[in-house]
């Protein structure tokens, strides 16, 4: 036998996935988290799931896990105190930030409090210029005394971000000798190591985002490889990056800055290897869960990736996939403005009290609500059985909502959908259409407690013809893990026009940035043939300042990569803007390095075809509101694990299962492929 | 197809439709944004995208800068005073930037305006703004020193580029090569506007997207009449003092502010307009007092025409809040910003926990030209600094942010030093700067350039001689100032020129307190102390 278990730990269960490699067994498990300390569920979840497929710890070749202990630290403002040693006469940059206010029009709104208050900023005399040159050495006593201050003031962390450390790093490098010689136990990082790149506010920024967690997580970390071994576990954890792949716990304890997305990035991991065993490349991820959906795009099986984005209000300059997140999930409220038009969202009913319809004193109706009055959901109860509702309740509240509107109930209730669905389409068309995709060419993958129960509406809405929903839509983050790699970024900002006198100087860069990545996959163990490296380059018009990042071709740099370089440019160019500046010099500005380490993953095996006929499935049948169909319809419910490979199902149709409902509308029909997935598709 | 064909549109639909406007607008202005090479757009973000009607009423526009709303406003109704609909086709652009002609609040704010098409009828327009940052090193006696006037006129006719016009117009610049560049982001920006539009019809049929358009406005203005209701009925007066590079001695602004039920109309009073750049045209205060109403009766108003209705907005013309030709207007904003505080102040009357104290009231701004050491070419930078924002009744100020009418990014150090021959030497917050109060005022921003090339340069503040004044007992925020190194030139009406090694040190100003600072807490006494923000 030879597990391999992949753990997601989130706000409210820790899912555990198992894989068997000898006999393709997938068994799922959940257990309740320990917020206070979640490496106490996930020992708990490793011990209990492989117990029930009747393992031990020291049967599992592989371990991997995504966390949210970097978000929720962030988030929740529960990093440590840190402080940052930076240029003289700029302490303040990372308060100001880019000097917007938060708000254009709300004049209570307030800015995401720095991480690192005033008096723990520290500005010491030197100055790098633009080209490198020095013109003020590093004052090294000033940096010393800042590091005494620091030590002083009890700080746990330190970051040193000085203007152009992405040019010139020695002055930062220099003022971390300093530091640790100082001050031995304090963890430090610098900003020309965690984001060498332009932008100064940003860059130091990360820096201090890094420094702000690195503790946090380190301490993490510590206490999880600890329970892991005490349960026997010989296998090397992982961890997942935002960046979909994963990396060793010494990586992420040094780099925390680069988990913070950690959680939703394995969702889209899963999505791939699902698009890859279906055969369909191009699609739309779509996780929804209690208060907000997740959504991102997978272009030829490959996830869109940025490399920077806003975090809880904190710019962080590292690689992560280009996860849109919006404030839409099965909790959220609906409620009438003062200008009588419906709104669903961003509050949520959270757990506690939850919809209304869960009985435990909450008034305003949730999107759960309206799919129980609309009898999508199972109106006596959730959860397979286990949990009991009351639909009266949630008359009652829309019932309210529908009195103000001037609408009936029923119209209420699938308005609140119309709504939220709306919501979630507009998060689509930001990864979609604002990047120049349009999403009638990709399926959708539904995923997430609440996912499989609004896609058909949202797959409408934006026109998009066919919609998977994997076999256990509720763990698809803990079976991403399964599926991952070993990814680490490397990247050097070098601006020069694009043009064939650039290839000594293109072939240094990436000589170098190579050089650092295999140096990561010795440190990762990775094996010779198990390595792989993708180049890119980020290129832009000389003049403009966002640029776009182009694919370098394999093999040796010469005048054709400048070239392939130059069509990729243009072609993206006039894909995004819709024009190519005809003779205008085109500049290099970044050259990047994915190293992926392949890892053995999980393989499923398809199922025998057993037929398209699928009454076997059928477990009863309730009335369903389906507005298309001019109200109330008598609808069939089907048992989801009870469906075979081959099975159709015509719509409408409801299909259940413990952890999803997945709402088939008329006129569209259900498939279930080889891997007992279901393809939804609209005629 | 009939315009105001009644077509039944059910409130989600108007939701649905409202929120795909929104994106429409934002995916606009990122196209504008990273397509562009000048560093006021592509990193300052001194742009606004937006929607209207075909009769030129705002549809939608994106919450980048409120002042842009001005030059909105009032483009559509000028060219429908030039040209006839009928002549109009699908590729047609228009441009335009003047004060008097074309519909503009100054003249380097340059508008394209393209309509929209569906099925052979005009449905709508996709306009956006671009601060072009040129126009540099003028005086401002009256609009003909102040740059180019271009009236609405076609840039491009059916799809196809009006040379001509361009070149005339590229000629007048400083930076030429930004100016295009800046002009086909503009370009790109408008072509998804109408690409979007279109698709929407497509989807949801014209006649309800047209319908759900008109629904939208009506909304905002119920919006905005419940919000005024909310305000206690009466009249509230209030005055405030005026002050800038330009002028010697302050001028006094105030208004008076009538709230009706539903309704509130509000008279201004200033001085004649004079030969100087701060004149408004009234579209300029139409789009402040819009900000600073919508602030107070209820942000989340959208941001279109609907919301302008329950509004009266007076003020005696040639006076300098509501100017005639030919008066200047390229400082126009500083004008606007101490309109929003005169608004401010007189609902803090009414509503005193809905507003807040006053702000840095000014957009300090820095304006170099020169040459280039090297290729010999002219480069214009602007930067516009913020300052303190005012206390709020149950919180501090935010310190060193834009305030009101703008709310454009600063330069990156390193994007700043690679482009122009200057050094940032300091970029910080002002100790002290804050008023005092039991929430105190947010701090003003110093920013110290050195020359390394000769320059001139403009240089714009406000609050030099008055101070932003506090709420129920807090104190009046710092006032802005200007230090030059040993050797500069005095600078006259805030013109001056830099020789290679000089600097220059603008400090902007705080803002006010609120409530006495008697009871202000121990706890936040004490984290001022360690922070050393007193």
């Amino acid at each position: 036998m030879a597990w391999r278990i992949g753990i997601d730990s989130g706000g409210t269960f820790t899912d555990v996935c198992l894989f068997d490699d000898a006999s393709g067994e997938v068994a799922v498990w959940k257990v309740p988290s320990t917020p206070d300390d979640p490496s106490r569920a996930i020992a708990r979840g490793t011990q209990e799931g492989t117990e029930r497929v009747g393992a031990s710890a020291s049967e599992v070749t592989y371990f991997g896990h995504g966390t949210t202990v970097g978000t929720n630290a962030l988030i929740q403002h529960r990093g440590v105190k840190a402080g940052l040693i930076t240029t003289d006469g700029f302490r303040d940059l990372l308060e100001i930030g880019r000097q917007k206010r938060p708000d254009l029009y709300d004049l209570q709104a307030d800015k995401a409090p720095p991480l690192v208050t005033r008096d723990l900023r520290f500005g010491v005399k030197e100055r790098v210029r633009h080209d490198g040159s020095v013109e003020i050495p590093l004052d090294e006593d000033g940096v010393r005394e800042a590091a005494r201050a620091l030590k002083a003031a009890g700080v746990k962390a330190i970051a040193i971000g000085f203007l152009y450390g992405f040019v010139r790093p020695d002055h930062e490098q220099i003022a971390k000798r300093i530091v640790e010689k100082e001050f031995p136990e304090v963890f430090v990082c610098c900003s020309h190591e965690v984001a060498p790149e332009f932008r100064e506010y940003e860059r130091i920024s990360t820096a201090a985002v890094n420094a702000y967690l690195g503790p946090v997580m380190q301490g993490y970390i510590r206490r999880l490889a600890e329970r892991l071994k005490e349960l026997g576990l010989k296998a090397t954890p992982h961890l997942t990056q935002s960046n979909g792949g994963v990396i060793g716990f010494d990586m992420a304890a040094r780099l925390p800055v680069r988990t913070v997305l950690s959680g939703p990035s394995t969702g889209v991991v899963a999505a791939q290897a699902i698009g890859a065993m279906t055969g369909i490349e191009n699609l739309i991820t779509f996780d929804m869960g209690g208060t907000s959906s997740d959504v991102a795009l997978l272009r030829g099986g490959e996830a869109k990736s940025a490399s920077d984005a806003i975090v809880h209000g904190y710019p962080i300059k590292a690689p992560m996939l280009d996860i849109h997140t919006v404030g839409a999930g099965g909790g959220s409220l609906a409620a009438i403005d003062s200008g009588g038009l419906l709104k669903v969202g961003p509050r949520s009913a959270g757990a506690d009290p939850g919809p209304v319809c869960y009985g435990r004193g909450a008034t305003e109706p949730a999107v759960t609500d309206a799919n129980v009055v609309l009898q999508t959901l199972n109106p006596t109860h959730l959860l397979g059985g286990r949990m009991p509702i009351d639909q009266a309740l949630s008359r009652q509240a829309i019932g309210r909502l529908a009195d103000q509107l001037g609408l009936d109930l029923m119209a209420t209730a699938q308005g609140i959908i119309s709504v939220v669905t709306a919501n979630m389409a507009k998060a689509i068309r930001v990864i979609s259409v604002q990047r120049g995709h349009d999403p009638r060419d990709y399926a959708l993958v539904a995923f997430g407690g609440a996912g499989p129960l609004h896609a058909a509406r949202l797959a409408r809405e934006l026109e998009m013809k066919r919609i998977i929903v994997p076999r256990n839509p509720g763990i698809g983050c803990a079976l991403g893990l399964l599926l991952t790699d070993l990814r680490a970024n490397f990247a050097t900002t070098r601006l020069a026009p694009l043009s064939e006198d650039l290839v000594p100087a293109m072939t240094e860069a990436f000589a170098a940035l190579e050089e650092k990545a295999e140096h990561w996959f010795a440190e990762e163990s990775v094996a010779p043939a198990d390595r792989r490296l993708r180049r890119t380059a980020d290129l832009r018009y000389q003049g403009q300042n966002y640029e776009l990042a182009i694919d370098v071709p394999d093999g040796p740099i010469g005048p054709a990569t400048i070239t392939a370089l130059g069509e990729g440019f243009a072609e993206a160019h006039q894909r995004l803007y819709g024009f190519v500046a005809e003779g205008e010099t085109v500049q290099l500005v970044t050259y990047r390095v994915e190293a992926i380490g392949l890892v053995p993953k999980a393989q499923f095996r398809p199922q025998p075809d057993a037929g398209p006929a699928s009454e076997h499935a059928i477990i009863g049948s309730r009335e369903v509101w389906f507005p298309e169909a001019g109200g109330f319809v008598d609808c069939t419910i089907y048992d989801r694990d009870k469906l075979k490979a081959g099975n159709r199902i015509a719509g409408p149709a409801i299909i259940e299962q413990m952890d999803s409902t997945t709402v088939l509308l008329p006129g569209m029909t259900a498939t279930v492929e080889p891997y007992l997935n279901l393809i939804l598709e609209t005629p | 197809m009939n315009a105001t064909a009644p077509v039944a549109v059910d409130p989600i639909t108007v939701e649905v439709i409202g929120s795909s406007f929104a994106s429409i607008t934002e995916e606009m202005g990122e196209a504008l944004v990273k397509a562009s090479y000048s560093t006021n757009i592509k990193e300052r973000r001194d742009c606004s995208t937006a929607l209207f009607d075909v009769e030129g009423q705002t549809l939608c526009q994106a919450e980048h800068i409120p002042m842009h709303l001005g030059s909105f406003i009032g483009i559509i109704p000028h060219i429908l005073k030039r040209h006839s609909i009928e002549a109009m086709k699908p590729g047609d652009v228009f441009i335009g930037n003047d004060a008097y002609e074309g519909g503009g609040t100054h003249l380097p704010d340059i508008v394209l305006a393209e309509p929209v098409f569906h099925d052979g009828t005009m449905v709508a327009w996709a306009v956006n703004t671009a601060h072009h940052s040129d126009f540099a090193d003028r005086g401002h006696a009256h609009i003909y020193q102040e740059g180019l006037r271009i009236p609405p006129i076609r840039l491009y006719d059916g799809g196809v580029l009006m040379k001509d016009v361009q070149e005339l117009i590229l000629l007048n610049c400083q930076v030429p090569r930004e100016r295009l560049s800046d002009l086909r982001a503009q370009m790109a920006a408008n072509r998804l506007g109408v690409e979007r539009v279109k698709a929407l019809c497509d989807k949801y049929g014209q006649a309800t997207v047209l319908a759900a358009g008109r629904a939208l406005q009506d909304y905002a203005e119920r919006k905005m009449r419940a919000g005024i209701a909310s305000i206690p009925d009466g009249t509230y007066r209030f005055s405030d003092s005026f002050d800038n590079p330009e002028i010697d001695a302050p001028l006094t602004f105030s208004v008076e502010i009538t709230v009706a039920g539903e309704e509130m109309k509000l008279a201004f009073d200033s001085p004649a307009q004079m030969r100087t750049g701060f004149n408004m045209v009234y579209t300029a205060l139409l789009s402040t007092v819009y900000y600073a109403v919508k602030t107070v009766a209820d942000p989340t108003i959208p941001p279109n025409a609907g919301l302008a209705r329950p509004l009266t907005v007076e003020a005696k013309e040639g006076t300098v809040l509501n100017c005639v030709h030919p008066a200047a207007v390229n400082g126009r904003i500083a004008s606007c910003q101490r309109v929003v505080d005169l608004i401010h102040g007189a609902l803090a009357q009414a509503v005193p926990e809905r507003v807040i104290a006053a702000c840095s009231g000014a957009v300090a701004s820095a304006t170099f030209a020169g040459t280039q050491p090297g290729t010999g070419e002219l480069w214009v930078y602007l930067e516009t600094i913020g300052g303190g924002s005012g206390a709020r009744a149950n919180k501090d100020g935010l310190d060193g942010v834009h305030v009101h009418m703008t709310n454009t990014s600063n330069l990156p150090v390193e994007a700043l030093e690679l482009e122009y021959p200057l050094t940032l030497l300091r970029y910080e917050l002002v100790d002290g700067s804050g008023g005092e109060g039991r929430q105190r005022g947010g701090m003003g921003l110093r920013r110290v350039y050195r020359a390394e090339a000769p320059c001139r340069l403009n240089i714009d503040n406000s609050r030099l001689q008055s101070r932003p004044w506090g709420i129920a007992g807090g104190g009046e925020g710092q006032g802005g100032s200007f230090v030059f190194s040993e050797g500069v030139e005095p600078f006259i009406k805030g013109d001056g020129s830099l020789e290679p090694g000089q600097i220059v040190e603008i400090i902007t100003p705080g803002a006010g307190g609120y409530g006495p600072v008697a009871e202000r807490t121990a706890e936040a006494r004490a984290r001022d102390s360690a922070e050393k923000r007193f």
